[in-house]
């Protein structure tokens, strides 16, 4: 199982972004190195990439607030 | 039945600067230039990783003159090479529209075919976040009634790159306008509908030939861009009450794909357009009139349009949303349509 985070340097600790849009359904297969999500903070787009391969769970669905470091998702084999 | 392959969903803005990517490394003689399209990748993220990827010499930010660099570009176009300009806001092309329709879209016919200009002139286009009447115009009226120029509109990503592939490739001057609402970037809002599977190939959307992306035989709803979002919408809502419409999207603009949209309404005998640019003399006028001079067509009741009124488009959102086309008014206009029949 692994993590899907929002990484801790993308924008400054305080500040709550969101993930725009989600570039996969629940459930669906992903290889490694694909783009999950949009994430938005400030009017700054970021790219959410699968780290690994495997079946990805959203726990966030989109339009909701997050924060660096925040798990999003994770990716079973 | 598991999912084997994995997806791959694009937005528009991706599926954009992956097809300028490709092209800029099949050919050395694509450029990229326009006001932050380098170290920002554009402000709608139409250049995203084109610098680091290319370098300065074929990614250039320009400075605030498109009177200079829309010259530049149809000049660099002119010499052989294939620029793709941004004109970040169409709203902009007041002071550089004499190098588009009177050098670009004429040079190739004045010249007799010497001096082409496969130029690629890449526009937002569109409203609905409040940015005012010089920032959300949509103006696709405004170029395709000059000859000389293609112009394209994608209403999803699989599209987006396709077209914008295919215009690269054009040795024409083509004009590939984007909607700020469709391009996925958050903080203009988000429409699902224009995130879709991209092949991660090369390949083109033929310019010229609209999709009819939704079957149906009661009435034709043609859009292009944002209002195609609208008209499926609209599918959705009525389908419930047995009412089966057929959504056109229109892809390109110039030139108008007249036969699809024909064929459709002679099949199901009623046309509903609807266009966010303004109301007259444009886009909807062009597509009732395509479709009423053709004899072979009958309608079964007057065609009608839904577009934005003939005003500067409104900065309170409150008024802007009351002005600009949406699947509720694609829905009465259906209704209503389909009612009159009833007589």
């Amino acid at each position: 199982m692994t993590d899907v985070a929002i990484a801790l340097d993308w924008w400054e600790d305080g500040s709550e972004g969101a993930i725009s849009a989600w570039l996969v359904d629940d459930g669906d297969r992903v290889e490694a190195g694909v783009i999950v999500a949009e994430v938005m903070n400030e009017k700054v787009s970021f790219e959410l990439f699968a780290p690994t391969s495997g079946i990805i769970s959203i726990f966030v669905p989109a339009e909701t607030p997050v924060v660096p470091g925040q798990v999003v998702a994770r990716i079973a084999p | 039945m598991t999912e084997t392959t994995s997806k791959r969903r694009l937005t528009i803005a991706r599926a954009m600067s992956e097809a300028i990517a490709q092209e800029m490394e099949r050919d050395p003689d694509v450029l990229v230039m326009g006001e932050d399209v380098a170290k920002l990748g554009g402000v709608f993220s139409t250049t995203t990783g084109l610098l680091d990827r290319f370098g300065p010499d074929r990614v250039r930010d320009t400075p605030i003159s498109e009177t200079a660099f829309i010259g530049a570009a149809v000049g660099l176009a002119a010499a052989g090479m294939r620029p793709v300009v941004e004109l970040m806001f169409v709203d902009f092309f007041g002071v550089c529209m004499d190098p588009i329709y009177n050098l670009a879209a004429k040079q190739n016919y004045f010249s007799g075919g010497q001096i082409q200009c496969p130029m690629v002139l890449m526009t937002s286009v569109g409203g609905g976040y409040g940015d005012g009447g010089q920032h959300s115009q949509c103006l696709y009226a405004s170029f395709a009634h000059l000859p000389g120029m293609k112009v394209v509109i994608p209403s999803n990503a699989h599209d987006a790159k396709g077209l914008m592939t295919a215009a690269i490739a054009d040795p024409n001057p083509v004009i590939f306008m984007f909607h700020k609402s469709l391009q996925g970037v958050g903080w203009l809002g988000t429409v699902l509908g224009a995130i879709t599977d991209v092949p991660e190939a090369r390949y083109e959307v033929p310019i010229g030939k609209a999709s009819v992306v939704h079957e149906g035989t009661d009435v034709t709803v043609v859009g292009l861009g944002l209002t195609v979002h609208h008209a499926l919408d609209a599918a959705k809502q009525v389908a419930g009450r047995g009412v089966s419409i057929e959504v056109i999207d229109l892809r390109t603009v110039a030139p108008l794909d007249r036969e699809t949209i024909r064929a459709s309404v002679r099949k199901t005998g009623r046309l509903i357009v609807v266009d966010d640019d303004y109301l007259s003399f444009g886009v909807t006028g062009e597509v009732i009139a395509s479709v009423c001079e053709d004899r072979s067509i009958t309608l079964r009741a007057a065609p009608a349009r839904i577009a934005h009124p003939d005003i500067p488009i409104p900065f309170t959102p409150v008024m802007e949303h009351f002005v600009l086309p949406s699947s509720a008014k694609v829905v009465a206009a259906i209704e209503d349509m389909m009612e009159a029949g009833h007589d």
